[in-house]
């Protein structure tokens, strides 16, 4: 099935790329999208055939040169390309529509969407170094392609891409550093040969290569420090391509820890997990509160991305810890939740991704403080967002409740048995999630509550429209997918089970199909049966209701009552700025947003105001404090240099001439 | 004294004496840091006197006596003089706000539990288990003395360090000498005069006892 | 069969209940405060007067406006069948634990917050938005306390948690226990929106939250958030008693159904009167103190996870 499937999904992808490519402007959209949707679902057959055990391998000695490409997948790279062909099929469908206008419908973002996702579906099923890493920088180039797609409209656009620029190909080095000193000492450049190697490698040299590979991946998924790009550079790409980046192409990031620190080293030293656990942490609360106050929709949808990917790192964080101590089970609980949660946020950030992009399409405008009374223009999008949102904010009925719910079993159930290091980080780590699960409520409240509810804040958000029949089709596929996760995770667990055995050998952590129980361990939950009580509850109560309430007449529509004020206008109304500002002043000494207050009184007398200005920002301050002041170092060393260009022809030809002679004179004393 | 109903005493012991140093992070009112303070001292006295009990020790008993008298009766005593002479009475603007001071305190205890494993794993006896809340209460006396501006929380911050170190010294051993004690004991209460004295000085200078203030000597 | 009579038990028990424990609780203070009071039956007629009311849709508002109250009372129901009140032995036992027992009143309260934004009222949105923050800043508590429990239990269970007490009642006075009722404690009184957390009587501006999410609502849709809120404090405090002094719940026979039924009333009826003797001595905390009150459990639940490893059993 993968050997048919997975090729398939590549020559699907190929030839919509092609399309895009060369077909005239009319046709082009529809085909390209078409065929890109067509390699998506095979993507995810594919996947989902390596999920259930059948491992494929190809060799293809001449496509590289010197080693040759090697491909193989695994029941852990067929989840990531299931994931991967999932959210492709959902964005294909959406960007149809959404690439009619803006110029999206031109030859290069045609053709770097289906591209992008061929390089997305080739990164978890290469099987060598060199593979791996040309897969890695196709992903890297045809996404940047995407995100500067629109730079003649905003200038943001041009910013954000030369970020990302700089922090992917950063990225890059350190990987390539590290993967290609693991494969020198290991003399081999094939995954079954670093595997096989890793063993015999120095305690030092594995962790060096660990915290190499660490550091690049980490960037790519989204932790903090290393996040700064993602903030900028998902809310600006177009909004489909936000969705192929934000829920696909960060967990690619999360493959390449549980891979090289898993699968291809065996595991390692406590500090090393400990190490990812604390950057997990420290990402999910540092991204859940910059989405909590967030104005904009697709900055905060960014965030919460840094978020969850922070989870999904505590939960590899807490497997290795776990598989250091000997808990074997817990480790396969953790990395199990781990997993899970990348299916779940897969699910509803693709979900809304699309609808902010709909909200962007509908009125113009992602920012919260405009928008708001979305629910009577935009009916279908505002009930999308409302589930994507339900889902982002681990509630029950939502998907992301049960990872979560995981995750945490897996972490309370650590006992000091398992050492001094588990017992007194896992307090600190359930906290953590704790806090950010509670943020993300507001976040997500705040998101659907002042974005969809409530009356439009400005004109652009009155003439909203909703959105064509393809962008809601992506949208409403995504949506399904997260129900069916949500009440019924016991279906893919199986098969996601045979993922973790591949990094955590072991039996499977979760089972059963309607309540789930953690083997080994006593704890069961069933999200169907809550879903279910709860539907029988409050259609209990509606007809209790019914024969409650005596006057039986229709429902009056009245004025608001508000206190007894007069109308109320929609400047009245809270708005996003002012809904997360209780959440800013907590957690002022993280968050240090600027504000200035400007007074100006009029001519004739000082006491009397004219004009008051409040402006307040909350920016990045990771960003701020440990990027600025290298940047302007940079910038100087720049400036510095000028000197040494005046200009002079014959002086650049001298500072070649010297460097030749200086290195040849250094030759002739060495040697 | 079976020993159930000594490991039951001994743990809420060492609640109250743990619970009272968080609480003084807790409160902005000097008065009540000062009653805190004084609850905590009787905690230690009921601690080292559950331990003499324990041990079948007289001297320890009697030493738990004189600890309480101390430090439940005493220094709180002479805080309390100290504070009736000044206008200023409540902690207003600590360095570090309440809310990240008691998550803070929170993080400690846990550094607290990892670095004393070692002595725990040494003579694992119910006493010595308790030896990580100890040094929680040591090490949030030191945050203390950091972070409030006020001289009468320093003095207090001071008072919970040697609190926690006399804790950690009867919880390890069971018994310091008494001559040891007798002059551990008598040196904080000539530092508590000293300070005393000094707060007095200050605010005869400044009009307040902002520590902050005596930054004014240096330029 | 004890535990789905149980169960169908414990749902009328609170549904019935609520509105009498908030009518005790009024009239304790009442009587506190040297005034009459209006009898404990008062809220039970004020629901009947709202029924009997004609049912109003406001201009502007949608129909998540009118989804919220079925959806706040219908997530307290059934944490009333899940959690053990009467019997350990619910059907619904394995369904929900105690983290999702926690979350779906989660859940009831994001329902009221959105209903009050829908309304597009500055005070539906003060109110959403600080009842968001409380609700953000309780959720490590509440999953320490949980973490704290469940150590020498081994699950989060609710079950398993009781049954465990009553196997060895000597833990509930552990610190570690000690630690997490008050903790716990806390967390019941920022949840229900009791002093010092928010005043449930009040309509003054700077000080509402729950009552501030609601003033939209009319007619039977307020005697249904009004009734759910009510139902709320009951299964909380009720949680609170099943945790803390399960004696007397009904475990395997029939015949203790009764003797637990009477037995959770008591217990849930002197919790709220000594609530509401305890606020008559408070005033309530301005709102950006209370993050200060709730990172003071918080170190509380991190204390009792902590001392369930420093300390010794006896």
């Amino acid at each position: 099935m993968t050997s048919v499937a997975f090729p398939a999904a590549l020559g699907l992808t190929l030839l919509a790329a092609v399309a895009g490519l060369v077909l005239p402007r009319g046709p082009r959209r529809v085909t390209a999208g078409v065929l890109t949707a067509g390699g998506g679902a095979a993507a995810v057959v594919a996947g989902a055939a390596a999920m259930r055990g059948g491992d494929w391998s190809a060799r293809l000695p001449g496509l590289l040169p010197l080693a040759g490409a090697r491909l193989a997948l695994d029941p852990l790279g067929g989840l990531f390309l299931a994931v991967t062909g999932a959210v492709a099929v959902c964005a294909a469908l959406y960007g149809i529509g959404y690439t009619r206008h803006g110029g999206l419908d031109g030859r290069v973002p045609q053709t770097m969407v289906p591209v992008f996702l061929a390089a997305m579906t080739l990164v978890p099923a290469a099987a060598s170094v060199s593979t791996f890493l040309l897969a890695w920088e196709l992903m890297a180039l045809a996404s940047l392609l995407l995100v500067v797609a629109e730079h003649r409209s905003r200038d943001e656009v041009r910013a954000a891409g030369l970020w990302y620029a700089v922090m992917t190909h950063l990225g890059l080095v350190v990987i390539l550093g590290g993967l290609a000193g693991f494969a020198a000492a290991a003399h081999s450049e094939s995954f079954e040969g670093l595997r096989a190697a890793a063993d015999g490698l120095p305690a030092a040299g594995r962790g060096a290569v660990f915290l190499a590979v660490f550091a690049g991946f980490a960037s790519k998924a989204g932790i903090a420090p290393l996040h700064v790009w993602l903030p900028r550079a998902h809310p600006e790409a177009p909004s489909h391509v936000s969705a192929l980046m934000s829920a696909a192409m960060v967990n690619l990031g999360v493959y390449g820890i549980v891979r090289v620190g898993f699968d291809l080293l065996g595991g390692g030293a406590a500090w090393w997990w400990l190490l990812v656990l604390a950057a997990g942490g420290a990402s999910a609360l540092y991204g859940i509160l910059q989405a909590a106050v967030a104005g904009d929709l697709k900055r905060l949808l960014a965030y919460s991305t840094c978020e969850n990917m922070g989870l999904v790192l505590v939960g590899v964080g807490a497997s290795g810890l776990f598989a250091v101590s000997g808990a074997r089970a817990l480790s396969a609980l953790a990395l199990t939740a781990a997993l899970l949660h990348i299916v779940n946020h897969a699910g509803f950030k693709t979900l809304l991704f699309l609808a902010a992009g709909s909200v962007l399409h509908g009125t113009g405008t992602r920012d919260l403080d405009a928008l708001g009374g979305l629910r009577t223009t935009m009916p279908a999008t505002t009930a999308l967002f409302g589930v994507g949102a339900l889902m982002a904010s681990a509630l029950p009925l939502g998907n992301g409740f049960v990872s979560e719910w995981l995750l945490l079993q897996s972490l309370i159930h650590a006992l000091p048995s398992g050492g001094t290091l588990t017992a007194v980080t896992m307090p600190p780590a359930v906290a953590v999630v704790a806090l950010s699960a509670g943020l993300a409520i507001a976040t997500f409240v705040k998101a659907f509550g002042v974005g969809f509810l409530a009356r439009p804040r400005s004109s652009a958000a009155e003439r909203a429209r909703e959105a064509p029949a393809p962008m809601l089709a992506g949208m409403a596929v995504a949506a399904l997918c997260c129900v069916l996760l949500a009440i019924s995770p016991g279906a893919v667990l199986p098969a996601l089970a045979r993922s973790v055995a591949v990094a955590a050998p072991g039996p499977d952590a979760v089972t059963g199909p309607v309540t789930l129980h953690l083997t080994g361990l006593a704890g069961t939950m069933s999200p169907l049966l809550i879903a279910a009580f709860l539907l029988v509850a409050v259609v209990g109560l509606l007809a209790l209701l019914r024969v409650a309430a005596t006057r039986r007449t229709a429902r009056r529509r009245a004025r608001l009552w508000d206190c007894g004020a007069g109308p109320m206008s929609a400047r009245m109304e809270y708005t996003a700025t002012s809904f997360a500002e209780p959440l800013q002043r907590v957690f002022d000494d993280v968050l240090a947003p600027e504000t200035d207050l400007d007074v100006t009184p009029l001519k004739e007398s000082a006491y009397l105001v004219n004009s008051v200005t409040y402006r307040t920002r909350v920016g990045d301050r990771i960003e701020h404090r440990l990027y600025r002041p290298v940047l302007t170092a940079a910038a100087r060393a720049g400036e510095a240099a000028r000197g040494l260009a005046n200009g002079s022809v014959h002086r650049y030809v001298g500072y070649g001439f010297y460097t030749f002679t200086g290195l040849l004179i250094a030759l002739a004393v060495i040697r | 004294m079976n020993h159930s109903t000594y490991v039951q005493l001994l743990d809420a012991a060492c609640g109250a004496f743990l619970l009272a140093g968080v609480l003084v992070l807790w409160r902005r009112d000097l008065a009540a840091i000062v009653r805190l303070f004084a609850l905590q001292g009787g905690a230690l006295a009921l601690l080292i006197a559950v331990l003499g009990v324990h041990e079948g020790d007289a001297e320890v008993v009697a030493l738990a006596l004189g600890i309480g008298a101390l430090r439940a009766l005493v220094l709180p005593w002479l805080l309390r003089r100290a504070l009736a002479g000044g206008a200023a009475n409540r902690e207003t603007q600590p360095l570090v706000n309440v809310a990240t001071s008691l998550t803070i305190a929170a993080l400690l205890g846990l550094l607290a539990y990892a670095v004393s494993r070692p002595i725990v794993r040494l003579d694992p006896t119910p006493a010595t288990h308790a030896v990580p809340i100890a040094l929680t209460v040591v090490l949030i006396g030191l945050f203390v003395l950091v972070t409030r501006r006020r001289a009468l929380s320093q003095i207090v911050g001071f008072l919970l360090m040697d609190n926690g170190i006399t804790a950690v010294a009867f919880l390890t051993t069971s018994g310091v000498p008494l001559i040891v004690e007798l002059g551990v004991s008598l040196d904080v209460l000539l530092a508590v005069l000293v300070l005393q004295v000094l707060t007095a000085r200050m605010r005869a200078a400044f009009g307040d006892t902002d520590l902050d203030d005596l930054r004014e000597l240096r330029d | 069969m004890t535990g789905i009579i149980g169960a169908v038990l414990q749902v009328v028990l609170v549904a019935a209940g609520a509105p009498l424990l908030v009518g005790l609780m009024r009239q304790v203070r009442a009587r506190a405060e040297g005034r009459a009071g209006a009898g404990i039956l008062q809220p039970w007629r004020d629901l009947r007067k709202l029924l009997r009311k004609e049912p109003i849709t406001p201009h502007g508002t949608g129909p998540l406006f009118r989804m919220a109250p079925l959806l706040l009372a219908g997530t307290t129901l059934v944490v009333a069948a899940m959690i053990p009140l009467v019997t350990t032995r619910s059907p619904l036992d394995g369904a929900a634990d105690l983290f999702a027992v926690t979350a779906l009143l989660a859940l009831g309260t994001v329902a009221l917050a959105l209903a009050g934004l829908d309304t597009g009222t500055a005070f539906g949105g003060m109110g959403a938005s600080r009842e968001m923050v409380v609700l953000a800043l309780v959720e490590p508590t509440i999953l320490l306390s949980t973490f704290a429990m469940s150590v020498r239990v081994g699950s989060t269970n609710l079950g398993a948690i009781v049954t465990s007490v009553l196997d060895d009642p000597q833990q509930v006075v552990f610190p570690a226990s000690l630690l997490a009722l008050v903790a716990l404690v806390v967390v019941v009184i920022a949840e229900a929106g009791r002093i010092p957390v928010d005043n449930p009587s009040t309509h003054l501006e700077l000080t509402m939250i729950h009552e501030a999410m609601v003033l939209e609502y009319a007619g039977p849709d307020l005697a249904l958030v009004e009734w759910a809120s009510a139902m709320r404090l009951t299964v909380l405090l009720g949680l609170l008693a099943g945790l803390f002094a399960p004696w007397g719940i009904a475990v395997d026979s029939p015949a203790m159904l009764p003797v637990g039924a009477a037995a959770i009333a008591a217990k849930v009826a002197v919790a709220g009167a000594a609530l509401a003797a305890a606020e008559v001595f408070m005033a309530k905390l301005r709102m950006f103190r209370v993050p200060e009150l709730l990172a003071g459990s918080f170190v509380l639940a991190l204390f009792a996870v902590a001392s369930s490893f420093f300390l010794v059993a006896p």
